[in-house]
């Protein structure tokens, strides 16, 4: 499907339109999904430690959740605010349903993950100059581990998802002003634990 | 990866999944306003007997009272209102921030809004004197308001302070009235030189606040005669029976 020129034409389509066009026609929503699933499925693996299978689980239903919902969704929001936030409630949802076996927001980055967040130093000390390195990969994924889940969550949306503070607003639904403060008190936290844990490595 | 966008249309399909209709997230928004609005109406009228609590607690008479700052100030909150107000504006509070946008706005910010919007309408209810009736009907009916109330008059239930509050019972002449106070003792009241406050005027049955002496065991000298709830508030005969004031919830 992805190759044919029938993709390409809803390819460029905004996400309204497809939303639209998926109202009419539940076979549109697959151009929807096609747009969102590789977003959503490192969502959710980087919050989760699930299985690639569970993982695939809980994407069915996120674009099960989105797609009964489409008439809910409010023109004003970014489709991707709306579509993450979705997410972020599934995810919680999955893990209270599984409380016992599973752990949500638990660290499942892999490398390339750590090393994207390489822009978490450009605006902030010189302790991440230090951290972010490709050899310092482990030691990153340490330091996040120690993180309670709110920075961590807050730090992979705006690091690793690369969204914006309103953006990340209307995701978890919090004030921007919480989330600006939110992101600040992560980065010292994160600062605070390399600190503690003797996290720091000389460039040397 | 399998194809995720083929296995979701197919349980679509399969299990017959429709999106919500439009009309039912219509009715989910209207839902949260109006819950909304209602905690928000509550608010304020709950702030409208806040403010008519506190606008009829005798402030002047703390001077003459032995009472401490802290002591009057803790007999005259309107502790249950207050509960109540703060209970409506947490609840509606938390439907604001459930409706379309409402989690775009600081805490801080909408709870101070919601506390001026109850104080302004608690203001202008409470012009409307609904306040002083809905006051009226929680004493009438529930006991355990009546207690909580209570601690507001204790300062009236100390006599030999020169402060005496109770319904009356017996008119015996234009010079004497028969009083059963807020513990359920009986008293001869000498009105012959009470001023009485407003147009308040004695009827049996009236909830009074008496400003005075005591004469002797049983007996008080009247100097001043105020209505015990806000402004004239008639007792009832079968409350005097039921020495109300004693009663446990």
């Amino acid at each position: 499907m992805l190759e044919n020129p029938t993709y390409n034409k809803y390819e460029n389509m905004s996400d309204l339109e497809l939303v639209k066009l998926s109202l009419e026609n539940k076979e549109n929503f697959y151009y929807l999904i096609k747009r969102y699933e590789l977003k959503i499925f490192h969502y959710i693996r980087r919050l989760t430690n699930v299985s690639q299978e569970e993982r695939e689980d809980i994407l069915q239903d996120i674009f099960i959740k989105v797609y009964r919902n489409l008439n809910g969704f409010n023109p004003n929001l970014k489709f991707s605010s709306w579509i993450y936030r979705i997410a972020h409630n599934e995810i919680i949802n999955h893990y209270h349903k599984n409380k016992s076996r599973l752990k949500a927001f638990s660290l499942n980055l892999d490398n390339n993950d750590v090393y994207h967040l390489d822009e978490l130093i450009s605006d902030t000390d010189d302790i991440f100059n230090y951290l972010i390195t490709h050899e310092n990969a482990d030691k990153i994924r340490e330091v996040l581990a120690k993180l309670p889940n709110k920075y961590r969550e807050i730090l992979m949306l705006r690091y690793l998802e690369e969204k914006k503070y309103d953006e990340i607003s209307d995701i978890l639904c919090k004030p921007p002003g919480t989330v600006a403060t939110l992101i600040n008190r992560a980065k010292s936290k994160f600062k605070k634990i390399a600190k503690h844990h003797n996290l720091m490595v000389n460039h040397d | 990866m399998t194809d995720i966008g083929k296995n979701v249309l197919q349980k679509i399909k399969k299990e017959k999944i429709q999106p919500f209709s439009k009309k039912h997230f219509f009715l989910k928004k209207s839902f949260i306003w109006t819950l909304f609005g209602l905690s928000i109406l509550l608010g304020i009228i709950a702030s409208s007997v806040t403010i008519f609590q506190l606008k009829h607690t005798d402030w002047e008479l703390y001077d003459r009272s032995n009472y401490s700052l802290f002591e009057f100030l803790a007999m005259a909150i309107p502790y249950f209102w207050l509960i109540f107000l703060m209970i409506f504006i947490g609840i509606a509070y938390n439907y604001f921030r459930r409706t379309e946008k409402g989690y775009r706005y600081n805490t801080l910010l909408i709870i101070t809004i919601s506390v001026i919007v109850s104080i302004i309408g608690g203001i202008g209810v409470y012009q409307t004197g609904f306040s002083e009736k809905l006051e009226a009907v929680f004493q009438e009916n529930i006991p355990v308001y009546r207690m909580i109330n209570r601690g507001r008059h204790r300062m009236w239930m100390s006599p030999e302070q020169g402060f005496l509050a109770g319904e009356i019972k017996e008119i015996n002449s234009a010079q004497e009235i028969e009083l059963i106070d807020l513990h359920g003792n009986n008293w001869i009241i000498d009105i012959s030189n009470a001023f009485w406050r407003g147009r308040l005027r004695s009827e049996v049955g009236l909830e009074i606040k008496i400003i005075g002496k005591i004469k002797v065991e049983g007996q008080f000298v009247a100097n001043e005669i105020r209505p015990l709830h806000g402004r004239l508030r008639r007792g009832r005969g079968r409350r005097l029976r039921s020495n109300r004031w004693n009663e446990t919830p």
